[in-house]
């Protein structure tokens, strides 16, 4: 029983190949950290499971009801309020005004966005407050899987951290499984069950480990230690701070 | 926000945007200012002044008749540029979303931009005899590319991490066109929408006068032939005031609740 499976993925930008044969399968309630060397096709990855960009090759099966997605930037639409760009997920679904507002209100409550900053354009919140109207967004639909593509690598190391509680809690209370794509590696051992590892050249997945203890109760002592024995004792993770330019846009 | 909330916001804009006409007003003294010194330096004849030509406008307006003359130019104008704006939209919208749509109307835009104005007219009065036809088609042919190239452009330049977003939340092509799509294009259309009113109304004029077809172009026809710089002067006051009657009252409130966004990106200072 997967809630996602990527069997064989494949694609190219203009006949160049960013990833081939990848095979990746994630639990219902499961977090997958998703890490990799910069430009190896995480985020084309993310995206062909979302269902933004249809892949050349392979198949993407997704057994869940409903999906929330997270980008790098907020990508909150300018000319509507927070509370209206919350509730968009539930606009399109054909939620009536009154009760997708509602929702909005209580999704934002959980991400901690306070009540009179709802009304305000997100030209007025600062950069934490837009990447929470954007999580509350992806939540509002009580989705049973979100997509985080890079979410926090924009936000200041404080901030960050936060986030991540807030992506932890919300994936506890409400049970759903993620695929989290990020290039750092602490994060991905402080929220994930279990790292995948994509090969440097988007070449299937490198390997995978599953981390002990369960997301939100690990000390940061210990998320410190697997993080430092996965640099110097795991051959998998040696090309991680490896940087290639060819990153897409 | 709350209904009340949002009617207080819409009224203080207006607020606002009454309080921004002393600037317009400020402009237009001066444009009376060295109309006046025009009027001292050349004499009646070449140049009333500011004060008897608004006296002259006054009078006119004074007869029902001439009333029925300025109206028939305000709603040709007006019915020029909405099927202008109607059918240069939806090809610019068209255009925008196909590529291979773009191509081929390119080339037709460049043909019907270099096609003079006077040529569609002296065309138009030979298929349509001098009728409102021949306005309203040298009307479309003025303001169309305006509106196609606005609305083309707003497709094109749109952001497309938006589209993908909705596409993440399973929005289909027409929910992305609607919910995403037209509002970043109307951003883009509303400069040219002001131009090609503008637009409207010149073209029109010039088509009745050529034409023969009455309104305010027959007026000044008339004026003309009679050498009445009074009388022709009061006639475009008039124009440019149903002109500009037409974009404050109407485009530019609908205008600044389409852009209340950007109003909040700047909460203190100059306002539009």
């Amino acid at each position: 029983m997967t809630a996602l499976t990527l069997a064989g993925i494949g694609h190219a930008y203009l006949g160049r190949t960013v990833l081939d044969n990848v095979e990746l399968a994630v639990a219902p309630g499961e977090v997958v950290a998703l890490v990799g060397a910069s430009g190896c096709g995480k985020s084309t990855l993310v995206q062909i499971a979302a269902g933004i960009i249809e892949p050349m090759r392979g198949r993407t099966v997704r057994s869940y009801a409903r999906q929330g997605m997270v980008f790098q930037e907020p990508r909150l639409m300018p000319w509507a309020t927070a509370v209206d760009n919350i509730a968009y997920p539930l606009k399109l679904v054909g939620v009536p005004y009154g009760e997708r507002r509602g929702r909005a209100r209580a999704a934002a409550a959980r991400v901690a966005l306070a009540a009179d900053d709802l009304g305000k354009f997100p030209v007025a919140l600062s950069g934490g407050m837009r990447q929470r109207a954007a999580i509350a967004r992806a939540l509002v639909v009580e989705p049973d899987f979100v997509f985080f593509d890079e979410p926090f690598t924009a936000l200041d190391q404080a901030l960050k951290r936060r986030m991540q509680d807030l992506v932890i809690e919300a994936a506890t209370m409400q049970a759903f499984a993620a695929l989290f794509i990020t290039h750092d590696l602490i994060e991905a051992v402080r929220i994930a069950h279990r790292i995948a590892v994509l090969d440097l050249n988007g070449r299937g997945v490198a390997g995978e480990r599953t981390l002990p203890g369960v997301p939100g109760m690990r000390q940061d002592r210990d998320i410190f230690d697997e993080v430092q024995s996965f640099l110097h004792d795991d051959p998998l993770f040696c090309h991680i701070n490896d940087v290639d330019e060819r990153r897409e846009a | 926000m709350t209904a009340a909330r949002y009617i207080a916001d819409r009224l203080l804009a207006a607020v606002r945007f009454l309080w921004g006409a002393w600037a317009g007003l400020a402009a237009l003294a001066m444009l009376a200012a060295l109309w006046q010194t025009g009027h001292e330096a050349y004499g009646d004849f070449i140049l009333p002044a500011p004060l008897a030509t608004l006296a002259a406008a006054a009078t006119i307006l004074t007869a029902p008749s001439n009333w029925t003359i300025a109206l028939d130019t305000v709603r040709r104008a007006l019915q020029g540029f909405a099927m202008a704006t109607l059918a240069g939209l939806t090809a610019g919208l068209i255009a925008g979303y196909s590529a291979a749509t773009m191509r081929l109307a390119r080339p037709l835009i460049t043909v019907i931009l270099g096609v003079p104005p006077i040529a569609w007219i002296v065309l138009a009065m030979i298929w349509f005899g001098p009728t409102d036809g021949t306005v309203l088609l040298t009307i479309v042919i003025a303001a169309f590319p305006l509106m196609f190239a606005g609305a083309a452009e707003g497709v094109a330049g749109r952001d497309r991490s938006l589209d993908d977003m909705a596409k993440a939340f399973g929005a289909g092509v027409w929910r992305r066109v609607t919910t995403i799509g037209l509002r970043q294009v109307a951003a883009q259309v509303f400069p040219a929408t002001t131009i090609s009113l503008g637009t409207a109304f010149k073209v029109a004029v010039m088509a009745e006068l050529l034409a023969n077809t009455g309104g305010v172009g027959g007026a000044l026809a008339r004026a003309r032939s009679n050498l009445d710089v009074a009388a022709a002067l009061a006639w475009i006051m008039i124009v440019v005031a149903a002109l500009i009657a037409v974009e404050y009252c109407v485009l530019h409130p609908i205008r600044s609740a389409f852009e209340r966004w950007r109003e909040a990106a700047r909460p203190w200072g100059v306002k539009r």
